[in-house]
């Protein structure tokens, strides 16, 4: 116990001298004599040992490379840190991924999302309102001289100018959201000064093509993602 | 060899651009290459355990008997 | 090695410190090498002393907190399962689909025996397919169910077939309806069962065909339950569903008690972790990219530290400086 206490006395005055600048003759020379104490104990081989502290280079020729160019030694240590980077980085862009990934829609969301529809139950010159998403599609089978008069109207001078061909992918068929682009109420079908849809709330009037003509609405009808995989099916989503 | 070596090094690892593009673009190669070789060796270990390596059998059962749900 | 390694060093330092504090502090030297000398019982007290303390501490705690307590007795918790050689547990390989275990096979089991009392609500039939069936086999099994509509334009839910999406409906309409068909007991969902049972596979494996004939001599069974070992408290609603020949396999394996029991275990594996296949795929492919950086690292490491650790700094102080010793010493009080 007493040994113990002179011995961390000790150690606090020795730290104590490094600072004064009276002590760092004494300093010096108690730093080397410890050094090679410590050396001469100590199972690291170094090319160092023995020296004390002169400032002799050692030879370091044993550990040196014969090869003439030093290409290939170079390009060994770029090959292993390059690796080691390009790994990194590919871990680092899975992370990122598996998290952006997580935010997307989960499985079964994902088989709520789409809709398969018989469109052979719906006669011509009918309209069929299915759920898709929560919201109400309508699904138009046009008739012939629908198809004309939608084909027809200068759509260029219309709200939102949109051609009748930009909005069906088989003309017959007319699928659209069924949510009035102005405050997103349901619009009433076949009604309306342009034989189309009629939005209730605020007297929106859409055509056959389900443009807007008349009213508040700023937009046509929106038209979702949809499929025709065979005939008389069709898959929105 | 070795001026195939120094070839390497002066045209990929001279420059840090060159080198870090060569990094990025190793490791979108490095993936590829690893997740289709894992694919292998894993549907190699485990070979006729998994659906793929019986879905022919009902397939064509789908198609002799359509209504057959079992 | 590195406790040796930790020794040797602290051993060092303290010789380094004697030194430093003999050559430095010439008062304190003759106390410390007269210690050193008489290192009598009262040196060597205090830490004895303290390693009998924690010593008995541990053991005193061991004793007091470390001990097994049952709560029940062993056959309140019912008989430990044997360990089955499950293939499809093992790190690299996947659920058997059909060759030689066989989630068709179990789903056949589950539909035909277990679905009567025994929901397996977290399961659509979208999962099933590619991994136990093809879309028209899931989408014809789909349509046999009837599901409820959103409410239409007046208000009224209809019923429409099944689609993928839909879930494996039960087979009551609610838990209370569930026991008052079984006397009051509960046939719990199976979805997660393998996960949620102590043994897991094991436990179900051997509750399935761990009936015997006839109780045990001395067994108490309650009015209305049947005894099976393996179950906690030995006495259990349901009774043996599992006989040889129950179902006809369609692959006409032979339908034995124990191949059924396999199936199905294997099956309710797959229903609690659909995930696991990819989960072990991924976990290799981990293990492999992370052992290989591993070796990189430690490679790189070297390589960035083999210019330091063969440098050597060496600094010389002036010692020879009139100057110094003419300057006036500070008092030493202390």
């Amino acid at each position: 116990m007493p040994a113990l206490a002179n011995t961390t006395r000790a150690i606090a005055r020795s730290w104590t001298q490094h600072s004064l600048p009276v002590a760092r003759a004494s300093c010096g020379t108690m730093q080397s004599r410890s050094i090679s104490e410590v050396h001469t104990t100590s199972s690291f081989d170094s090319p160092f040992k023995g020296q004390g502290s002169s400032t002799k280079i050692p030879n370091f020729g044993a550990y040196k490379s014969n090869k003439k160019s030093e290409d290939g030694p170079k390009l060994l240590q770029y090959f292993m840190v390059g690796t080691m980077g390009a790994l990194t980085s590919l871990g680092a862009k899975a992370t990122v991924q598996d998290f952006l990934v997580n935010m997307s829609a989960s499985a079964d969301v994902l088989a709520q999302a789409k809709v398969e529809i018989d469109l052979a139950a719906i006669p011509e010159g009918k309209n069929v309102i299915i759920k898709w998403r929560g919201k109400p599609v309508f699904i138009r089978h046009r008739t012939e001289s629908e198809i004309k008069e939608a084909e027809d109207t200068k759509w260029e001078a219309l709200r939102d100018p949109q051609s009748d061909a930009d909005r069906v992918k088989k003309p017959e068929w007319l699928i659209m959201l069924g949510v009035c682009t102005h405050l997103g109420c349901v619009p009433i079908g076949e009604a309306g000064d342009f034989g189309g849809w009629f939005c209730p709330c605020h007297g929106s009037h859409y055509d056959i093509s389900g443009r807007i003509r008349k009213g508040p609405a700023p937009l046509n009808l929106e038209v979702p993602e949809y499929d025709f995989p065979e005939d008389g099916k069709v898959v929105i989503g | 060899m070795s001026s195939f070596t120094s070839f390497l090094y002066n045209s990929i690892f001279r420059r840090n651009t060159t080198m870090l593009a060569t990094v990025f673009a190793g490791a979108f190669a490095m993936q590829l290459a690893f997740d289709t070789g894992s694919d292998r060796v894993w549907d190699s270990i485990n070979r006729g355990r998994q659906w793929k390596d019986i879905k022919y059998k009902y397939i064509q059962k789908a198609e002799d008997d359509g209504d057959d749900d079992e | 090695m590195l406790a040796r390694s930790v020794l040797r060093s602290a051993r060092s330092v303290g010789a380094t410190a004697r030194n430093v504090a003999s050559k430095t502090a010439s008062r304190s030297a003759s106390t410390t090498s007269s210690a050193a000398e008489g290192a009598s019982w009262k040196t060597n007290a205090l830490p004895i002393g303290a390693t009998a303390f924690a010593a008995g501490t541990v053991a005193w705690y061991a004793y007091v907190a470390g001990r097994d307590v049952d709560a029940m007795t062993p056959a309140e918790e019912g008989l430990h399962p044997t360990q089955y050689p499950w293939e499809h547990a093992k790190w690299n390989k996947t659920f058997d689909s059909q060759a030689h275990g066989s989630l068709r096979r179990g789903f056949q089991v589950y539909r035909e025996v277990c679905a009567s009392c025994h929901s397996l609500s977290r399961i659509p039939y979208r999962s099933l397919v590619g991994k136990i069936m093809t879309v028209d086999e899931a989408k014809a099994l789909a349509e046999e169910n009837e599901y409820d509509t959103e409410p239409n334009d007046e208000g009224e839910i209809e019923k429409r077939p099944g689609k993928l999406s839909d879930y494996l409906p039960g087979p009551y309409k609610n838990d209370e309806a569930a026991r008052a068909a079984n006397n009051g007991a509960l046939p719990p969902d199976l979805s997660l069962m393998v996960k949620a049972r102590h043994g897991g596979c094991d436990y179900i494996f051997s509750l399935l065909t761990g009936y015997p004939e006839e109780p045990p001599a001395g067994a108490v069974v309650p009015e209305g339950l049947n005894f099976n070992p393996y179950f906690p408290g030995t006495g259990i609603a349901m009774a043996r569903v599992l006989y040889d020949d129950l179902v006809e396999y369609e692959d006409e394996t032979p339908a034995t008690t124990s191949q059924m029991a396999k199936d199905v275990t294997e099956f309710l594996n797959w229903a609690a972790e659909p995930e696991a296949d990819d989960r072990k795929k991924m976990g290799w492919k981990v293990l492999a990219v992370t052992s290989v950086l591993t070796a990189l690292s430690i490679w790189v490491k070297r390589y960035k530290w083999a210019s330091v650790k063969s440098r050597k700094l060496v600094y010389n102080p002036p010692i020879k400086s009139p100057i110094l010793s003419k300057l006036p010493k500070p008092t030493n009080k202390s």
